[in-house]
């Protein structure tokens, strides 16, 4: 289903007098850059367009609507399901112009900006005046606000946080139809429907959000970071289970196997251990008096799961370093094969153990190296496979690995997607979790707000109207590059 | 009204032993014609479906503490007293997650939670009697919104009969999760006007290992709002900070009087830091010129209860202002004192104001005062003359959901207004 040329033209003309020349792009060249994501899929937009403000996004949705053209939105190509990959061509629409940072209230501890501030830009504003802003993925670098509200990102301080949706006050919005409307309020618990809980994680399908309330919370007094050495995954899943239970809700809790260990070592050194099985990076922040028992609890509880060895980071250098190593985790594994393919799947956090063991054996039986990183306070897993797209049905191979993997999450009562969305990539999935009356629920509310069923197509419900359900089409992995994060 | 014979469809959707006394559900003085107690969830929905075939109009409710929410309904055929949904379908206490049905009241989630030392963070007014169906239906929150996780946070997942029959679910039980749409969070604060909520998977957290509560009296408001950030900007383990005048801290056992302002501060966490919070509390309420005293738990649930909807007189008038915190003060002084009750969570932006003397034009001169700060009014409590004033969102979206969801008008119609 693509759009004839001469619309294309009509419209290109349209956006350039209405935007200005330099923000919009038509060209094949210019095309080009635009047409994947932090995954593989590929599809070339028709049009590229940049706008600076809201009015500018109201416009190009209500041309392209009257056109029938589809609309992508995308924020910085970061995602990791395929959700700005505009598979029916269309209008591509870029919001990294949209990058003020419009307001920050000390006194209302909030902050108003547009979708294309980044994540860690906000995070360093607000850093001066003894505040954060809690979501913090690890793209952080590069990820823009706007798609983590698309997303509805978390991040590895999630455990005690939790994720955007928790943090987004409201939003101006513009509706795939072009009417600005504005959902929440500045304040928690706007009265009517919660619109904005509806948006927040609505993977860029209901419209585009061009102006963001967010609340922020203070920095700690104080933060302890130690790293628990474990000779296996399955103690440190145990070990898991083991801090929660003492009553301390760790500000982070996060995983690392052996594969992942040694990747990270091998680009530099972060001093992790290279003989562990695995290892625990535990956080605990608060007042003062908080963090002194909470961690005695923590290393209690650590000892007692049988880690090996702990370490406290006693400096804020120190702490940044471990840190460090668990950011570029992903990025790390590059080095390690040609391809690897990136999972993002949720159980809960007492199942881990065993699912763990299953992550284990599957990959095993299939034949391929599997790294372990992930947010295991959440019991979100990440496990990355690593394999040789050029060797014959390994890619093949690798996908049907993955699906067992999502389906054992299922079946130990958990999700396919804990923070990475469904997108292009897990569509087909969804009727692992969901009945057909569930899906039905989902895409009338899609409807409800995009009733041409023209605004970023094919991505989050399985198959509607076009959308190619080819084998080739739900082809997803990942090129190993240093430009990807988890 | 539709006449009984055309409801008997509707009865006939359950046995005998689950119909009830209409004359136990009135609202807002109309009694429905067919009253029913379904004890499972697809009891519920079959109820739904027979409405639906009868065009008849069904109110859902539990403890039956917020019928006044939104817009009078415009129709009213059929209670449908969710209580009989009463069981706690799965608890992890490890996974600190728990599945409820919707009949279960708060008290009793508690009750069962704090056995193995958890609880659900949520204080909602009138009190623990509150059913959780009810608790996510209305999403009422109290002192402790903007300083813990509010019940928008910590809802994971939900299971809801639609009036078509059906049972339609989201979200999961796990702590992450972002597959799909969150119909949890468009069925928040919907007021029954989507769906009836059947079952719900929370977080739940541990319970605190000390708490403390005070007050401070403090000579004025200024002062008062003083107190109240430097409190804050400390960083204190605060769970609660409220302001309340003269009259509402009288009325929960504080006495003053005006221009007096007490806040009210609860503090959770390990002992050696509530302790500190006790101490730097003392600091600040000297410098605040305040008397600063412990008050017991009665307090906080008196508080709760000013917010109470019914068993409030026809005349009273309850609003509920959001404004930012930076606000809170300010808009408290506004009101004044008087006939008028006032009180506030300064962390949320909440605003609470009571009283039998409020009329359209103050209610109007709030809500845009509330507006010009970005924020919100909401009329939770009033005569039926003032209830077309407030805010509720962007209403052609609602229309447009409300006419997707329930085409033919079943669940509480008129809650959004005429179209809704």
């Amino acid at each position: 289903m693509s759009t004839s040329q001469p619309t294309l033209a009509v419209l290109v003309d349209e956006l350039t007098r209405a935007l200005g020349k330099s923000s919009v792009l038509a060209r094949p060249e210019e095309l080009i850059a635009y047409e994947y994501d932090a995954t593989i899929e590929r599809a070339r937009p028709d049009i590229v367009v940049f706008p600076a403000s809201t009015d500018d996004v109201a416009t190009v949705l209500r041309l392209a609507r009257k056109h029938g053209v589809p609309v992508v939105p995308r924020g910085s190509g970061t995602g990791l399901a395929g959700g700005a990959v505009p598979v029916q061509g269309g209008v591509l629409c870029v919001l990294t112009r949209m990058n003020r940072i419009l307001e920050i209230d000390v006194r209302n501890r909030t902050a108003t900006i547009e979708p294309g501030v980044i994540n860690l830009q906000l995070q360093e504003a607000v850093a001066t005046h003894g505040l954060t802003y809690a979501p913090d993925p690890s793209s952080q670098r590069v990820c823009t606000i706007g798609g983590n509200v698309a997303t509805n990102a978390g991040g590895p301080h999630t455990l005690v946080h939790g994720s955007t949706v928790n943090h987004v006050l409201g939003m101006r919005v513009v509706l795939p139809d072009g009417r600005a409307t504005f959902l929440g309020s500045r304040v928690p618990d706007a009265p009517g429907l919660d619109l904005r809980g509806l948006f927040v994680g609505s993977e860029g399908t209901l419209g585009i959000a061009t102006e963001i309330v967010v609340r922020l919370v203070p920095r700690a007094e104080a933060v302890r970071t130690l790293l628990a050495i474990f000779a296996s995954i399955e103690d440190a899943s145990n070990a898991v289970t083991r801090v929660i239970a003492s009553g301390v809700i760790p500000v982070a809790l996060e995983m690392l196997d052996r594969e992942i260990i040694r990747a990270v070592q091998h680009s530099r050194d972060v001093g992790y251990p290279e003989d562990a099985g695995a290892v625990l990076l535990v956080e605990v922040e608060g007042l003062r008096e908080t963090v002194e028992q909470q961690s005695a609890q923590v290393i209690e509880a650590l000892r007692a799961a049988g880690a090996l060895d702990l370490r406290i980071a006693s400096e804020a250098a120190e702490r940044e370093r471990l840190w460090e190593g668990r950011k570029s985790a992903i990025g790390a594994i590059g080095a390690l094969a040609p391809n690897f393919y990136l999972l993002d799947g949720v159980v809960p956090r007492t199942r881990l153990p065993e699912v763990m063991r299953g992550v284990e054996e599957l990959s095993a039986r299939y034949g391929f190296r599997c790294g372990n990183v992930f947010h295991a306070g959440d019991g979100n897993l990440h496990p990355n496979v690593m394999f040789d797209s050029m060797e014959p049905g390994a890619t093949e191979r690798v996908l049907a690995l993955g699906a067992e993997i999502l389906r054992l999450c299922i079946e130990a009562g958990g999700a396919i997607t804990g923070e990475h969305g469904v997108g292009l990539e897990k569509r087909s999935y969804m009727e692992w979790m969901f009945g057909a009356d569930d899906l039905e629920a989902m895409s009338r509310i899609r409807l409800a707000f995009d009733e041409a069923g023209l605004f970023n197509p094919c991505k989050v419900l399985p198959s509607g109207h076009g959308c190619a359900s080819a084998h080739s089409a739900e082809l997803t992995h990942h090129l190993a590059t240093p430009g990807v994060y988890v | 009204m539709t006449a009984t014979s055309d409801l008997e469809g509707v009865l006939a959707a359950l046995p005998r032993a689950r119909h009830r006394e209409t004359s136990a559900y009135p609202i807002e003085g109309r009694f429905p014609s067919v009253a029913l107690r379904p004890e499972s969830p697809d009891g519920v929905a079959r109820v739904l479906a027979a409405a639906r075939d009868a065009r008849a109009a069904v109110v859902p409710q539990g403890a039956r503490t917020a019928l006044t929410l939104g817009r009078p309904v415009s129709r009213y055929d059929v209670a449908l007293d969710t209580t009989g949904l009463h069981r706690i379908v799965e608890y992890e206490p490890a996974d600190m997650t728990v599945t409820v049905e919707a009949g279960v009241t708060l008290h009793a989630l508690q009750a069962r939670l704090a056995e193995e030392g958890q609880y659900l963070s949520v204080d909602p007014p009138p009190g623990d009697e509150v059913t959780i169906g009810g608790l996510l239906a209305t999403a009422r929150a109290g002192a402790w919104r903007g300083l813990l996780p509010g019940v928008r946070d910590l809802v994971l997942g939900i299971t809801v009969a639609t009036p078509e029959g059906t049972l339609v679910s989201s979200g999961g039980r796990v702590v992450k999760n972002v597959t799909g749409y969150d119909l949890h969070r468009l069925h928040t604060g919907a007021l029954g006007s989507l769906g009836v909520i059947v079952s719900a998977s929370f977080k739940v957290a541990p319970l605190p290992e000390a708490t403390a509560m005070l007050a401070l009296r403090c000579p004025d408001i200024q002062l008062a709002e003083r107190a109240a950030f430097e409190l804050r900007d400390r960083r204190l383990p605060l769970r609660a900070l409220s302001l309340l005048d003269a009259s509402t801290a009288t009325t929960v056992g504080v006495e003053t009087r005006a221009p007096a302002t007490t806040v009210l501060a609860a503090f959770e966490g390990v002992p050696a830091v509530v302790a500190r919070a006790e101490r730097e509390s003392r600091d600040v309420a000297r410098r605040m010129r305040a008397a600063i005293e412990a008050v017991p738990p009665f307090t906080w649930s008196a508080l709760r209860r000013r917010a109470a909807l019914a068993g409030s007189e026809e005349q009273t008038v309850l609003v509920r202002l959001g404004v930012p915190p930076s606000r809170v003060a300010s808009t408290l002084a506004a009101v004044g004192s008087g006939r008028l009750e006032a009180w506030a969570h300064v962390a949320a932006g909440c605003v609470y104001v009571r009283g039998a003397s409020l009329t359209a034009a103050t209610l109007l001169a709030l809500q845009a005062d509330a507006h010009a700060a970005g924020g919100f009014l909401q009329v939770e409590h009033a005569p039926a003359e003032l209830r077309d004033i407030g805010d509720a969102g962007d209403l052609e979206l609602t229309r447009t959901l409300k006419a997707t969801f329930d085409p033919e008008g079943v669940l509480n119609p008129g809650r959004w207004g005429d179209d809704a």
